[in-house]
């Protein structure tokens, strides 16, 4: 009996820090939220219970839903260039190439920079009239006038290319990675039969590296909607709200994007809004994963 | 016809990978050489080189702009997160590997959906409510709680590496007399070196990169500033135009260290990625 005891002990002593720290930094602002979007409360004074009205507010909020358009749009951008060519670079470096550790470490070195960070000197050098980007494209004569790649035409494609020059490196890995764990007999016996690289790729590397790649996907649409702080230091979500995605959209409800500039806060409103974005991002993220059990139960 | 069609494949390959290396290096070559310009070089714009390098903007960084003090808050943090991360995840994921106990499966759980639920900033306001409580929210400790906290990710890392260690080793040295903790601190906890040693570049990393949450933290409290506020706030000043030759100094010094120990590890860094699958 007291064996049981001192090993009851033993755990409640070494899981207590974790459970201590999860329940009161992790869990506890989760209630704290699903009790005050309940409520009308700007951060002091008496909150005031006023049932869904937050949800009913939210509902009817276009600016809102306006910002859940252009996460949409803003996550499938990152997607769309992001994974292609990552997996591209992963099937390039895995071949044996001369320089290939050189060139994986080049592409791995966005993944270690902060992304506030390298995200001032995108500010920098993507500004119309003195940045390095318009610069170099006209010494090259790649363009014969200044791009303005923050205004409203261009906001969009410029903050989704930083997320895409941020995120190459990390999944080339995580392809890479899947793509080693394939049995390299199967290339072999593949060339022996006259396989071309090309029908190599198709029919042995893209249905191996599958399960691995459904994960890795996740990963990466889980990543691209939740993005936001490269774009408060590029463009504030700006001009005229062009790029302002959802988890921006709420941060500005609830803290000043820069020190200084007013903000009214809403927390209850912004409890709404944060249980809203959880349940989108959720609702992908399980459409996703049924979609991918369907597909691999057609092969 | 087949032998062309294979220097064609290669060629278009050489250039893929070449162009992605070169578009990888540009920013990064644009802040080395913007930190070595003078502010008006950069206002103006157009050159590609300083005409003249500018070492004194690091002096000027970290001097006037404070940027000696953003460093050692952004050491201070990490070291600390690093430490705290490591043995809070380790000593639970140890428990969780060799034991069973009721509620285990919960505990996963919620470590697992840690890992998933987002809902954006809304949390940092009853993180913020809860330092205050604990009047930690003038110092960098809250921070560095808060950091800590969110440990799931580690806790998974370390428990696929506590898989590896034999479980006969627990046993032998509990025979040999060895209490529970002291067989932790002093057997498992050594041989689990390198999986500790990758975790914690990935703990440092977060750390040393972390934005949002040291920038509300610290927004009344700028000698508590990190390097990554302390930078986004030269972007927010009013000066900023005046100062891009600065941002680029601080912004070079924010990634150096980070390069150095990259460089050093290089391998953990890439094993840890492709072993774990971090998003």
């Amino acid at each position: 009996m007291s064996m049981k005891w001192k090993r009851l002990g033993e755990n409640v002593w070494f899981l207590s820090p974790s459970i201590v720290l999860t329940a009161a930094l992790g869990v506890y602002p989760l209630i704290w939220m699903l009790r005050y979007m309940f409520y009308d409360y700007a951060g002091y004074g008496e909150p005031l219970f006023i049932g869904l009205d937050n949800f009913q507010r939210l509902m009817r909020d276009g600016q809102f839903w306006e910002s859940v358009g252009q996460t949409f749009v803003y996550a499938g951008g990152k997607l769309v260039l992001t994974l292609p060519v990552s997996l591209l670079l992963a099937v390039f470096l895995n071949g044996k190439l001369r320089g290939a550790g050189l060139l994986r470490g080049i592409y791995f070195v966005p993944t270690i920079i902060s992304t506030a960070v390298i995200s001032v000197v995108f500010y920098t050098i993507f500004n119309a009239y003195n940045g390095m980007v318009n610069t170099v494209l006209m010494k090259l004569h790649l363009i014969g006038q200044p791009i303005d790649w923050l205004g409203p035409k261009y906001a969009m494609l410029t903050v989704i290319l930083v997320a895409v020059w941020g995120a190459v490196g990390n999944y080339m890995l995580l392809f890479l990675a899947g793509l080693q764990g394939i049995p390299q007999d199967l290339y072999e016996s593949a060339s022996i039969d006259g396989a071309s690289a090309s029908r190599r790729l198709w029919s042995i590397t893209l249905p191996m590296l599958a399960p691995v790649a459904q994960l890795v996907i996740m990963l990466a649409i889980i990543a691209s909607l939740k993005g936001y702080e490269s774009i408060m230091l590029i463009t504030e979500g700006g001009p005229i709200g062009k790029t302002e995605v959802m988890y921006l959209y709420l941060y500005k409800l609830l803290f000043p994007v820069s020190t200084g500039s007013p903000v009214e806060q809403q927390l209850g409103y912004g409890s709404a809004v944060g249980f809203a974005t959880a349940v989108i991002v959720g609702a992908i993220t399980g459409l996703y994963f049924l979609l991918s059990r369907k597909m691999n139960k057609m092969y | 016809m087949n032998k062309l069609t294979k220097v064609a494949g290669r060629t278009i390959m050489w250039a893929f990978l070449l162009l992605t290396a070169v578009l990888t290096l540009f920013p990064i070559l644009m802040t080395l050489t913007g930190s070595l310009k003078t502010g008006a070089e950069m206002m103006t714009g157009g050159t590609l080189w300083p005409s003249k390098l500018q070492f004194a903007n690091y002096a000027e960084a970290w001097k006037q702009a404070n940027f000696a003090r953003y460093t050692w808050n952004s050491a201070f943090v990490s070291v600390m997160v690093t430490i705290g991360t490591l043995l809070v995840a380790a000593m639970a994921a140890y428990v969780v590997d060799r034991r069973t106990f009721p509620g285990k499966s919960l505990y996963v759980m919620v470590q697992a959906s840690m890992m998933f639920i987002s809902v954006g900033a809304i949390v940092l306001r009853p993180q913020f409510e809860m330092m205050v409580a604990l009047h930690l929210n003038t110092t960098l400790w809250g921070v560095i709680l808060i950091l800590i906290s969110a440990h799931s990710s580690t806790f998974f890392m370390l428990l696929g590496f506590f898989k590896a260690i034999p479980r006969e080793l627990d046993e032998a040295a509990m025979v040999d007399g060895s209490g529970f903790a002291r067989t932790f601190f002093r057997i498992i906890l050594p041989l689990l070196a390198p999986g500790l040693g990758v975790a914690g570049l990935f703990a440092f990393r977060h750390a040393w990169n972390e934005y949002i949450l040291p920038l509300v933290f610290t927004m009344t409290n700028p000698q508590l500033q990190t390097l990554t506020v302390g930078l986004a706030n030269l972007r927010y000043g009013a000066s900023a135009a005046m100062q891009i030759h600065l941002m680029m100094a601080g912004a070079c010094l924010s990634i150096l260290p980070m390069l150095i120990v990259y460089m050093v590890a290089n391998k953990s860094f890439i094993q840890v990625t492709a072993g774990s699958v971090k998003g």
